[in-house]
Formats: structure tokens, C-alpha cells, sequence
């Protein structure tokens, strides 16, 4: 493409912004990146426009070069343009070299391997120590700038790669004491210094002389790549986090001699001294960073910030005052007194008042206070509480009132609730103004304004928010709770519509308020005349209150409003109520009711609706009933009632296809009794109820199977092997299909198909009766001639594995042996049902294998002896 | 401490998008740290679009409060500080540091260095009041001597530019965003090492120091037995300092008259070097005694270039300066009223203006009126319901002033008549506005003399000071009124 005008820059860039993924995906996204590197070397683009293509790249460096190597060639040519710069004032550079960086540290490109970080590095280091680079680095006007934006750009890459500074902490400290810029310089140390210590601690190292002023570090490359590594393996937050003692960063491990300690010490100091020429953001970025480096570092007391801390504590900022409270959660007691905290506690208090600071201020300072790091915490220091020390006559500014923004007003109602917790713990001191009493007056001025017929919903939730937030704070105050119950009963008079937020409440407070408010709520509902505008609303409240108590209120209320349901909306509401009453399990009445609803009702949805109601009630026992209406499982995310009620029916009234509960295997075969019986293990994996296995054989071979019934079952409970009966039509080996339908612990039917079972020819093996004793052989020789004719005849031969014929015939034929000689010669019978029998003669066996004859009477049988007999010894 | 992303929005009730994204800004490489420090709990930064939706969604400001929307008015949906979180794209966006001002919508979301489930305290998060100082310094930036759109715009359209001085890689470096500019336009000044980097460059020309108090009063008057009138006043200090020089030291003093109200609460500006411990444990919260220091109330400290708030201060003076009752009764359609206003006799009669607005909530459009007053003149607004006595620039040698008179009003239309939700059936108030020049209800006064300048040459040194109205409300004492804890401890 070739170059584009500041116009078409201007609207392809606009068209970015919008949508970057979009663009992006469009025909113009591909070439993006590219265009933009080699424009901000054309010649006829401003300044200006060539800036706001830099911005761009600062922001959407993974859009524009989205993987390492494009990033990497981004950076290298970002840095040509640097070069190429004619030596003349330009606005590019600052940009160029944020730029270069940006793609660097985005691109995941950064690294000891990658050429443009070997260049950029040495560049941003000798800017920032104010080096003369030669022409190409623009006029000695722009020294300073770019001194302060390489600093700035080290201090990020340090940032991304804890440690890659450590080897400058020398030079740095040396470029702060003679004429640096003193916020660029100072934060970059103040970070290098903290992650070095860090990452030391970690290594169980000591400085090794970092810190001493030098103004090349020993040794050629002072990045430390290798510390960097050992750093990126955990990236550490720049601030700690609250409130945790860090044991586990452990700097305590890092003892340093001395010397080291000195050099820490005048380091830190050093650092200290020259704050108050950073601006306040950064100041509070410094004392953060060093609060974090010397905590838990041995030998070094923090009474290096003391200084600052009067001059701190005066001012209105934000972030000066969030770091003084970093410094306290951070030393506790070695930085803070018990008078020191005291009056911190009174500044903050202060401060979330102040009418001079902004309402985000005040809520933000009064977040602190309720999460004060105080020197001795009396509760668990997660929750928000009041500190100790905070009395209520401290806490007297910071009450809520009705005229506050809905923000304010619940941060103060929450510090009012906690002070109500206090004020009951003491005795009751007979104020006519007690916090409780002030409470329960503006909770009602809360609800008289969300009672306002027309007021916006913003006033009716703020009412709810309070309500919960006093239920959760007080919830064993009777004496609270009770004029809340009334009081919300009341507003459910003055308007009803506000049933949403009553629901809602319902759902979320505990059964302190929740109980009697429905109760409140129930009686206020059903005392109407059920057919006023408000009826949906009541019929909503209703769905959500009716138990089995009032039941009859409940039903005439019902009764009377059925005949005002005349739109399909209200016929549902209204059989929401009748499904709530079903499952508290109420009979009688509620019968009679539904049925009335399936006579009276035009609407047929309403009406069949009240029928399947009406047969459930009738032919579901209690337990089922409850399973069937309760919360679908299947869809619970669903929002519309009816469609998770209609899947909720599917899903308990229909047979579920899931995967099989349990796991089936063939056990050992069993030849005794009058038939064939399959012994199948169960391996159970789910817990299934009221189990029936059901059986098929394939192709007829067998009559049909009987189910087998196991009533319970548990994962990790033995379970007893299950008989299965064959009855088989001829004597073939088949596969079984076996199907499980079973009851979930959830009350769900569940119909699973688990893997076929195979029914080995041998598995249908049974012993013919007990010869007589002393003529084995005549009875044996007496079956053998009687297969013939009408049967077949057979040899062949069964070889023998390496335990030889007396361990084969011992492991599969011993119930089937009539007439035995060990080790040599075997006569064997085998019953085969229905009424079939398979003969053998195994004799004078040899060393691999045993000549067989055998007889059956029917030929069918023939292979399939055959197959046996050779499987044998595979199968021994 | 950093910011991953910043955003400013214009609320733009009635558009289809109720709000347009005017600026908003990226940072790269602190969304790569987000993503490794929040693990699983990481969720990106969204589009500006997708963050427009939720961001508006969440403040209440999109035009679709008709229905009960869970996750928005689910009473369990507490917020309690000015940080949000939004959902967006199955995850939560969290911490989301956002507020209105002026219907314009400061966003930005900073940095936690750990993971987001559960949310940490907000007090352990550096980057929240960073972004808050962030934000506050883009307001201040966007309302400083901002008059109309275009210069809106015009200041708008430098944000990009500013926000790569003062915030390049994500880390605030600089709230003040004026001197950002500034230093853009400095860059030629040579700089010594003991530059200040929130001094951008140094002053040349007439050495003069201006100072000027500003006193607010605002106050809660119930004519009531039973609730306690309140009142308060909060000065803020003003000062300019033109002085050659890198760091000029200056010491500035405020007195007080031998009656005057002690100054409490003193917030001070940054460039103050040091406090006094009197100074900085005088409190509102304490009672009371005649052993509160009283002053002089000495600032030392090295003033920046700019024009700067030295400090903020509160004051309990003993008696409110104009102390009234509001009687009202309703009629049917009528109401009744009785005004009466007494200057106290400390005060300096001498108004810039004064006026008492009587404003009528929830009620029809005004049809008629009959009234006779004391002293100056009323005027009627029908449409709006509400009447405005102009008393002009003095009060009366009685000090002491009356209105009385019937109201009528017509039937009520909902859409033109104001709604409020407190101003309900009979509780009501009436406002009063004034204004007077070369005075301080404290008394606390900054002259001459007392500006010690330790920089080369006298400087000229001038001294203002105003009093002023603020939320100065008398509630009619015939109905129940909103009361703040403070007026029921008798």
C-alpha cells in the first residue's frame, strides 16, 4: 500500500479504535502494523500524526505484532527510526523509545537472546544516566526529557523482569546523588532496590556489595538477566498485599552484614530525604516500594519513615494518606504508637468527612477505616469492622442520613449497624438517642420514600440494600428485626409492586428475618380481597411465602382471585402459588382448588396446566411430588419459571439417558444347579436406587432373560455378586445386551445402556448327576455309545502348555470329570442345555499336547468343542 | 500502582448508547503483569464498547430502570466505595475505580498484584487510589476554566498527549495534569538537580504573593424543641506565588480576632513542609473548650508554580449568621407559609446578594399567589413551582425580616413538575443564597505581614476574602424533616 495521507490515517485509526478486534478481522487488519512502521519514517506525515501512530502501537501492541518475532522486528525498527532521526528538536523520541519498549515487554520479545532488547537496553541505560549519545540523540534541550522517559522506560521493563536492574543499583544511587532527574531516578531505584531484595531473599544470597556507588558495574553487561530469571518465576507485587505478615516472602531470611546493612540503610534514606521534591503520587509509590523492601529486613528499624510521617498525615491526598496506612498495616507497632495510631485513626476519620474532599474520597477513607490495620486487631482481620479505638463519639459525623448519596448512606449505615453490635454488647444506657433507635428511624424514612407511588427504583432498592445489610450486621437483635418486619410488611401495603424486591430479599436473608416476614407478608396478602391491580403482585409474593401454614386463608385467598385470572400471565402466577403449595405438601383443599381451575379456566394452557397439577397431586406420593416440582437440575440456569418448571417435569416424569452407574464383569463360572447361571460382579461408580439390570441375548439363542433388581447401591459399599439364570435354546456361546434403569440420588430416572456381555460357550457347561460309585466307567462308556448315531464324532489335539494336562484339566473340566487317572488319562461329561452333551476322552498325553476324542450328540456343537478345547491352553 | 486501562465517558441521556466514550487508553504492559498476578481470575480488558454497556449498566444511568434487574438491584448488590465490578463476557471485570461528575464518567481500572477471587481488600490495593488521584487530576484538568464544548474538546483532544507525560506506562507519575502540559512547554528550561518534579520550571518577573480565604457555611435549621439546628463553616486557602527562584521558601501565617471560631480539620496542600502538632490534632470531632488553639496557624513551604489550595479547614462558629424559621401548611390545593430571617449582629450587613429560595416539590404548576414581605421583593416562577425572595444587599436596621403569604397551585402533570423524594407532603425547605465580600465568618484573616518570603526582592503581597452560602437550608418546622445524627444529641 503505498502512503497514506494524515486523513486516511486519521479515519483508519478512528476506525481502529472502535473496534480493534473487528478491524482487525477485516481486510486492513493484516497490514496494519506493518504500514504503521514504515510511515513513521515517510517524510510527508506531520509530527503530530506520526505521534498519535505511536499511541496507538502503546496501546495495541499484541493487535499490531501479535506474536515474539514480529514484536522483536517492530522494536528493531522502532529503533532505526530513533537512529535516523535528524538531530534537530523532535516530539518522535520520548514516543519512539516507549514504543520500542512496549513492544518489547507485550511481544513477550525481552530477553538476554533478543537483538533489539540488547540494543535498546544499553540505549535507555545511557540516556538515563545523562550520557552524551552522540548527534543522533537529538539536542541538549531534550537531554532532560529523555533522561526522565528512559528512566521511566527501565523502571516498566524492571517491572516485567524483577531483578534485570540489580546490577545497577550502584550506578543508580551514584546518578541520584549528583544530578539526576530526582522522581525518575528515585523510583527506579527504590523498585530495583525492593525486587532485589526480593529475589535475593528468595535465593538466600546476600547483596554482594549491589548497593555500592559505582559508576559502571563490575564486569561489562550490568543486566542481570540471571537475576531476572530467577525473578520471573514469581512476579512480585510492587505493593504487598493486606494484611498478610509475609512470612513467605521472607526477607527476614536475608541478613545482611553490616556493612550491607549501612549501605541499605543510607540508601533508603537517601531515598527518604529527597521525597518531598517527587509529586504526591509518587511519593506514595516510594514509600509503598520501600515499605515493602525493609519489612521483615533484620536490623533495619523503620523509624527512617518517622520523619515523614507528621508531614504525610497533614495533607488532603488519597494516595499519601493509603500509603501511610500501608506503612502502619506493614510495622504495626515498631513504626506506630498507640498515640501515632490514634491520631492516624483521627485523620482518617477526618478525612472521610472532610466537606472539602469528594464524595469518592470520603468512601474510599471510610473503606480504610472499617479495615484499619490496627496494632492489636481483637477480631478477624478479613472482615470490615470498626477498630477499636474508634468510639462512637468519634463515629459521630460519619452516620448516615436520608439526604446522602445511596453510596454514603449504606457505608455509614454499615458503621451505624456495627455500632448498634457494640452499643448491645454494653448495657443499655437509657439514651433516648441510642445508634438503634436512629436506625430504626432511618430505615423507616428509607421505606417511606421507597413507598412513593412513581419514585424512581433506585430509591426502592437503596431500601432493600439497607434492609439486608442492617439483617446481616444484626441479625440476633430481636429488637431490630422486628420493627424491620413490620415495617417492610407496611411498605408491601403502600406497594405492592415492589413484590420483586420482597422476592428478592426472601432469597437472600436468613430465616431471622426471613420467617417472620413471610409470615407478615402471607397475612398481608391473603387478608386482601385477591382482586385488586395488585394481584399479580400478590400472587408473586405468594408463590414465594406459601408454606403449609394459613392454609385455608391461602386457598379462599386463591379461590377468590381464580376468577380475576383471566389473562394467561396471572393464570400462571397463580398456579406458581398452587406448585409452591404442592410441595409444602398441601392435600385437600388445594384439590379441590385445581380442579375448579381445570373446569373454570378458558385458557387451555392454564387449564391443562392445572390438570397435570391436579394428577400429579392425585398419583405422586409426597417425597416424588417434592422431587418433581422442585428446582429443575437440568436447567437451573434457565430464568423463565415455566420453561425450567416444563424441563423440571421432563427431567423427574421421563427416563433420563446417562451414562452407566455401575460397571459389569463376568465372575467365574459356577457348574452346579439345574441350569446355567451367569455370576456378574458390579463395580459400582455411581450411587443408584431401585436398580433393575435388563438383559438381552442376541438372536433368539437363549429364552428371554429375567431383569435383575438391586435395590440400593453405593460407591464403595461391597456389593454381592448377581445371579443371572440362562436358559438357552441350544447350546451357543452369545453376547448380552444389558440395559440399567435406575433412580439418581436426586430423585431422577435414568435409563443407561452399559457395554454387552459376552456368554462363553464353556460358561454354559453343567455336570451331569454324580455317577455311581464304583462304575465310573460304565456310566461314562454307557453315554459315550449313546451319541451315536444320531451325533458326531471327533479328534484332534489340545495342546498342552507347560503345567502340563493335570493342571489343565484341574483348572477348567474338574466339576465334569467322571473317570480320572493323573496325570495321563481323563474321561470327561459335559451337560449342555437344554438337552445336549458333550464327551471326552483325553489320554495319553504327551509332552505339548493331549490327543482328544470326543463324542456329542449333536453335530452343532462340534466346532464350537473344537474352538474350546484348542483355547485352552491360551487360556490357562 | 498502575492503571491497565483509563476511560472517560459522556453521559448522554435519551442517545441509544446513553453515553459516548470520549478518551480512553491502554497499557499494554501492565495487562501482561494483570495476567500473570491474576491467574485464573484474570479477565481482560474489555473493548470500549462492551465497557460503555456494563459500566452504565452498573451506575443506573442507561435509561431502562423500569424492571427489577437482579444483578443490578439484587438487595445483596451493595456497593459501598466508588469501585464497581462489571460484568463482562461471562467474567468480572473488578476493580473498576469509576464516578460521575458533571455528567462526565471518570473510569480506570488498576492493578491488583494477586489473585482476584476472593476480591482483597480494597485498602491493600496501591493502584485504587491511584486511580482515584488519576481521575481526580483528569476532572480537575477538564473543569479548570472550562466554559463551554469546544473547549471541552480542545481539552479532550490534548489528554492523549498529557497522559504519556503524566501516566506513560500505566504508573501515575503526576495528578496534576496542568503542569504536564506545562513541562511539554517548558522543555527548554535548563533544569538543576534540585528541581522539584512538581515545580516544571521557575518564575520570572515581579515577585507577588496573592492569598485569598473562602469561607462556605452551610447549615440545617428546624426551628424544633426536640432537633438541634446545625451548621458548619469550611474555608478553603487560595495562594499564588510568583517568586524567582528553584525552591523560594515561604511562611504563611492565618490569624484569628481574639473572638474568633478555631480553625479545626486543617487539610494541607503537599508543598507544606511542615505542621505544627497543634495544628494538625485540632479537631471537630473533640468537644469543644476554650483551650483549643486558636493560632496563628503557621504553613511553611515551598509553593509550586500554579495556583494551589494551601488548605482546607472546618470551623463550629457559635451562632449560624442568619438564623430563620419556615412555617408551612397545607390547605388542599392551597399552602400556607410564614418566613422569617434574622441577620445576627455580628455579621457584616453588607451582601453581595442574598436571596431565599422557596422551592415547591411535588406539586402542580404555582396559580396564584398572595404575599406580603417585610423587605425586598418576590418573584414567582410558576412553571417551576417555586418562589425567590430578593433581599438584596442589606438587611434591615431590625436585622429581622418577614414573609408571609397563600400559595395556589394547579393540577399536577408528571412530566414537568420536579419529583424529590424527601420534600414529601408537608416536609419542606427553603434555601437561602448570599454572598459577602472582604469577610470570613471565622474571622480568620492572612494579612500582610504575616507572609514571610524568603526569595529575592519584597514581593507584593494581596490578601482576599469572601463568605458564601452553601446548602443553607431551613426545613419548615410544621412537618418532619431529614435530620443528621448530630441534631438529635441535645
Amino acid at each position: 500500500m503505498g502512503p497514506l495521507s494524515r486523513e486516511t490515517w486519521a479515519q483508519r485509526l478512528g476506525a481502529f479504535r472502535a473496534s480493534p478486534s473487528a478491524f482487525m478481522a477485516g481486510p486492513e487488519g493484516e497490514d496494519l502494523g506493518r504500514d504503521l512502521l514504515s510511515e513513521l519514517r515517510s517524510e510527508k506525515l506531520s509530527e503530530q500524526t506520526k505521534v498519535s501512530l505511536l499511541a496507538l502501537s502503546l496501546e495495541y501492541p499484541a493487535q499490531l505484532w501479535p506474536d515474539a518475532t514480529a514484536a522483536e522486528a517492530a522494536a528493531t525498527s522502532l529503533l532505526d527510526t530513533l537512529v535516523l532521526l535528524p538531530p534537530r528538536p523532535s516530539a518522535l523520541r520520548r514516543p519512539l523509545l516507549l514504543a520500542a519498549t512496549t513492544a518489547l515487554v507485550a511481544g513477550d520479545a525481552l530477553g538476554p537472546t533478543s537483538e533489539a532488547s540488547r540494543r535498546l537496553l544499553p540505549l535507555l541505560l545511557g540516556l538515563a544516566s545523562g550520557r552524551d549519545l552522540g548527534r543522533g540523540f537529538g539536542p541538549a534541550s531534550e537531554q532532560r526529557p529523555l533522561q526522565a522517559t528512559a528512566c521511566e522506560c527501565l523502571r516498566e521493563l524492571e517491572s516485567c523482569k524483577p531483578g534485570l536492574l540489580g546490577g545497577c543499583l550502584g550506578l543508580l544511587r551514584g546518578l541520584l546523588g549528583q544530578e539526576g532527574p530526582v522522581q525518575p531516578l528515585s523510583l527506579l531505584l527504590a523498585l530495583a532496590l525492593r525486587n532485589t531484595l526480593v529475589i535475593r531473599a528468595r535465593a538466600r544470597a546476600g547483596l554482594q556489595g549491589l548497593l555500592m556507588a559505582g559508576d559502571t558495574p563490575s564486569g561489562g553487561d550490568p543486566w542481570n538477566w540471571a537475576l531476572a530469571e530467577e525473578g520471573d518465576a514469581r512476579l512480585q507485587p510492587q505493593a504487598p498485599s493486606w494484611p498478610a505478615a509475609e512470612e513467605e516472602c521472607g526477607l527476614a531470611v536475608l541478613e545482611p552484614t553490616p556493612e550491607e546493612a549501612r549501605e541499605l540503610r543510607a540508601a533508603v534514606a537517601q531515598l527518604l530525604d529527597t521525597s518531598y521534591l517527587l509529586t504526591p503520587v509518587a511519593q506514595a509509590q516510594l514509600l509503598w516500594l520501600l515499605g515493602w523492601a525493609l519489612r521483615g529486613l533484620r536490623g533495619q528499624t523503620p523509624v527512617l519513615f518517622k520523619p515523614q510521617l507528621v508531614r504525610l498525615l497533614g495533607t488532603a491526598q488519597l494516595t499519601l494518606l493509603h500509603a501511610v496506612l500501608a506503612l502502619k498495616a506493614a510495622f504495626g507497632e515498631a513504626l506506630f504508637t498507640a498515640q501515632d495510631e490514634a491520631l492516624l485513626l483521627r485523620r482518617l476519620t477526618v478525612a472521610a468527612q472532610h466537606p472539602a474532599l469528594p464524595l469518592p474520597a470520603h468512601l474510599f477513607h471510610l473503606h480504610c477505616l472499617l479495615s484499619f490495620p490496627e496494632n492489636w486487631p481483637l477480631g478477624p482481620t478479613a472482615e470490615e469492622a470498626a477498630p477499636l479505638l474508634l468510639g462512637p463519639r468519634l463515629c459521630r459525623g460519619l452516620l448516615p442520613s436520608l439526604l446522602h448519596d445511596p453510596m454514603a448512606l449504606l457505608a455509614r449505615l454499615h458503621l451505624l449497624c456495627l455500632l448498634c453490635v457494640e452499643d448491645e454488647e454494653k448495657e443499655e444506657k437509657g439514651q433516648d438517642w441510642s445508634p438503634r433507635h436512629y436506625l430504626e428511624e432511618l430505615l423507616a424514612g428509607l421505606r417511606q420514600r421507597a413507598a412513593l407511588d412513581g419514585g424512581p427504583r433506585a430509591s426502592a432498592t437503596l431500601c432493600f440494600q439497607a434492609s439486608h445489610l442492617v439483617v446481616q450486621c444484626l441479625a440476633t437483635q430481636p429488637t431490630v428485626l422486628t420493627p424491620l418486619t413490620h415495617g417492610l410488611a407496611r411498605l408491601y401495603r403502600a406497594r405492592p409492586v415492589l413484590a420483586p424486591h420482597f422476592a428478592d430479599l426472601l432469597d437472600r436473608v436468613g430465616p431471622e428475618l426471613g420467617e417472620p416476614l413471610r409470615v407478615a407478608l402471607r397475612q398481608e396478602v391473603v387478608s386482601g380481597p385477591g382482586r385488586d391491580e395488585a394481584l399479580r403482585w400478590h400472587l408473586q409474593i405468594l408463590a414465594e411465602v406459601a408454606d403449609g401454614n394459613a392454609q385455608s386463608a391461602t386457598l379462599g385467598f386463591l379461590g377468590a382471585a381464580a376468577a380475576h385470572c383471566t389473562d394467561w400471565g396471572l393464570q400462571q402466577a397463580l398456579l406458581r402459588v398452587c406448585r409452591a403449595l404442592l410441595r409444602a405438601g398441601v392435600g385437600g383443599g388445594l384439590a379441590d382448588l385445581l380442579q375448579a381451575l381445570a373446569r373454570q379456566w378458558e385458557d387451555p394452557d392454564g387449564r391443562d396446566h392445572a390438570r397435570l397439577y391436579y394428577v400429579l397431586l392425585a398419583h405422586l406420593a409426597g417425597p416424588k411430588l417434592g422431587v418433581a416440582l422442585g428446582p429443575s437440575p437440568a436447567a437451573p440456569a434457565l430464568a423463565s419459571s415455566l420453561v425450567a418448571e416444563n424441563q423440571g417435569f421432563a427431567a423427574v416424569l421421563m427416563v433420563q439417558e446417562a451414562p452407566a452407574p455401575v460397571r459389569l464383569s463376568v465372575g467365574p463360572h459356577r457348574a452346579a444347579g439345574p441350569g446355567p447361571v451367569l455370576q456378574l460382579h458390579v463395580e459400582v461408580l455411581e450411587p443408584a436406587y431401585s436398580l433393575e439390570l435388563r438383559f438381552r441375548g442376541e438372536g433368539q439363542v437363549y429364552a428371554p432373560l429375567g431383569a435383575v433388581h438391586v435395590p440400593c447401591l453405593c460407591p464403595g459399599r461391597p456389593c454381592r455378586p448377581l445371579l443371572l439364570p440362562l436358559q438357552p435354546r441350544r447350546p451357543a456361546p452369545t453376547r448380552l445386551d444389558v440395559r440399567a434403569l435406575y433412580t439418581t440420588p436426586t430423585g431422577l430416572t435414568c435409563h443407561a445402556h452399559l457395554p454387552p456381555l459376552p456368554v462363553n460357550f464353556a460358561d454354559l457347561f453343567l455336570p451331569f448327576p454324580p455317577a455311581p460309585e464304583g462304575d465310573k466307567l460304565g456310566f461314562f462308556e454307557e453315554l459315550w455309545d449313546s451319541c451315536l448315531p444320531k451325533g458326531a464324532e471327533s479328534r484332534l489335539w489340545c495342546p498342552l502348555g507347560p503345567q502340563g494336562l493335570e493342571a489343565l484339566v484341574s483348572r477348567h473340566l474338574e466339576p465334569f470329570v467322571v473317570v480320572a487317572q493323573p496325570p495321563t488319562s481323563y474321561h470327561v461329561a459335559i451337560r449342555l442345555p437344554p438337552d445336549s452333551r458333550l464327551l471326552l476322552r483325553l489320554e495319553a498325553a504327551q509332552e505339548d499336547g493331549v490327543p482328544v476324542a470326543l463324542r456329542t450328540d449333536d453335530w452343532a456343537v462340534l466346532p464350537l468343542a473344537g474352538d474350546y478345547l484348542r483355547g485352552l491352553s491360551a487360556a490357562v | 500502582m498502575a492503571q491497565r486501562a483509563v476511560w472517560l465517558i459522556s453521559r448522554e441521556p435519551g442517545t441509544p448508547f446513553c453515553g459516548t466514550v470520549r478518551f480512553s487508553r491502554r497499557y499494554p504492559t501492565v495487562e501482561k503483569r494483570a495476567k500473570v498476578f491474576n491467574g485464573a481470575s484474570y479477565v481482560p480488558i474489555p473493548e470500549d464498547g462492551p465497557f460503555l454497556k456494563a459500566l452504565l449498566f452498573e451506575l443506573r444511568l442507561l435509561d431502562d430502570d423500569e424492571d427489577f434487574i437482579e444483578s443490578r438491584d439484587s438487595c445483596s448488590h451493595i456497593n459501598k466505595t466508588s469501585v464497581y465490578g462489571l460484568l463482562i463476557g461471562g467474567g468480572e471485570l473488578w476493580p473498576v475505580v469509576a464516578f460521575l461528575k458533571n455528567n462526565m464518567i471518570y473510569a480506570c481500572v488498576p492493578l491488583v498484584e494477586q489473585t482476584l477471587s476472593p476480591h482483597p481488600p480494597l485498602i491493600s490495593i496501591s493502584g485504587i487510589s491511584q486511580g482515584f488521584e488519576l481521575l481526580f487530576g483528569v476532572q480537575d484538568f477538564l473543569s479548570l476554566s472550562q466554559k463551554n464544548d469546544t473547549e471541552l474538546n480542545t481539552k479532550l483532544n490534548q489528554l492523549p498527549d498529557l497522559l504519556l507525560q503524566a501516566c506513560p506506562f500505566g504508573t501515575l507519575l503526576d495528578a496534576n495534569l496542568q503542569n504536564s502540559l506545562d513541562s511539554i512547554n517548558f522543555a527548554s528550561v535548563t533544569h538543576s538537580q534540585k528541581q522539584p518534579a512538581w515545580k516544571v520550571g521557575t518564575y520570572k518577573g515581579k515577585p507577588q504573593v496573592s492569598i485569598s480565604i473562602t469561607e462556605k457555611v452551610k447549615s440545617m435549621q428546624y426551628d424544633k424543641q426536640d432537633i438541634a439546628d446545625t451548621w458548619q463553616v469550611v474555608g478553603t486557602v487560595t495562594c499564588k506565588c510568583d517568586l524567582e527562584g528553584i525552591m523560594p521558601n515561604v511562611t504563611i501565617s492565618l490569624s484569628l480576632p481574639t473572638n474568633g471560631s478555631p480553625l479545626q480539620d486543617i487539610l494541607v496542600h503537599p508543598c507544606v513542609t511542615s505542621l505544627d502538632s497543634a495544628i494538625l490534632t485540632s479537631s471537630s470531632i473533640d468537644a469543644m473548650d476554650d483551650s483549643a488553639f486558636s493560632g496563628p496557624y503557621k504553613f511553611p513551604l515551598t509553593p509550586p508554580l500554579e495556583s494551589f489550595n494551601l488548605c482546607y479547614y472546618t470551623s463550629q462558629v457559635p451562632v449560624p449568621p442568619i438564623l430563620g424559621f419556615y412555617q408551612m401548611k397545607e390547605e388542599e390545593i392551597q399552602v400556607k407559609i410564614t418566613v422569617n430571617l434574622k441577620l445576627h449582629e455580628s455579621v457584616k450587613n453588607n451582601f453581595e446578594f442574598c436571596e431565599a429560595h422557596i422551592p415547591f416539590y411535588n406539586r402542580g404548576p404555582i396559580t396564584h399567589v398572595d404575599y406580603k414581605v417585610s423587605f425586598g421583593q418576590l418573584e414567582v416562577f410558576r412553571e417551576k413551582s417555586s418562589l425567590v425572595w430578593i433581599i438584596g444587599q442589606k438587611f434591615p436596621k431590625s436585622m429581622e425580616i418577614n414573609l408571609s403569604g397563600t400559595v395556589t397551585f394547579g393540577a399536577k402533570s408528571h412530566e414537568k413538575q420536579s419529583f424529590d423524594e424527601i420534600c414529601i407532603g408537608g416536609t419542606a425547605y427553603l434555601k437561602l443564597h448570599f454572598r459577602i465580600l472582604d469577610y470570613t465568618l471565622t474571622g480568620c484573616y492572612a494579612d500582610q505581614h504575616s507572609v514571610q518570603v524568603f526569595a529575592s526582592g519584597k514581593p507584593k503581597i494581596s490578601t482576599h476574602r469572601k463568605l458564601i452560602s452553601s446548602d443553607y437550608y431551613i426545613w419548615n418546622s410544621k412537618a418532619p424533616a431529614p435530620v443528621t445524627y448530630g441534631s438529635l444529641l441535645l
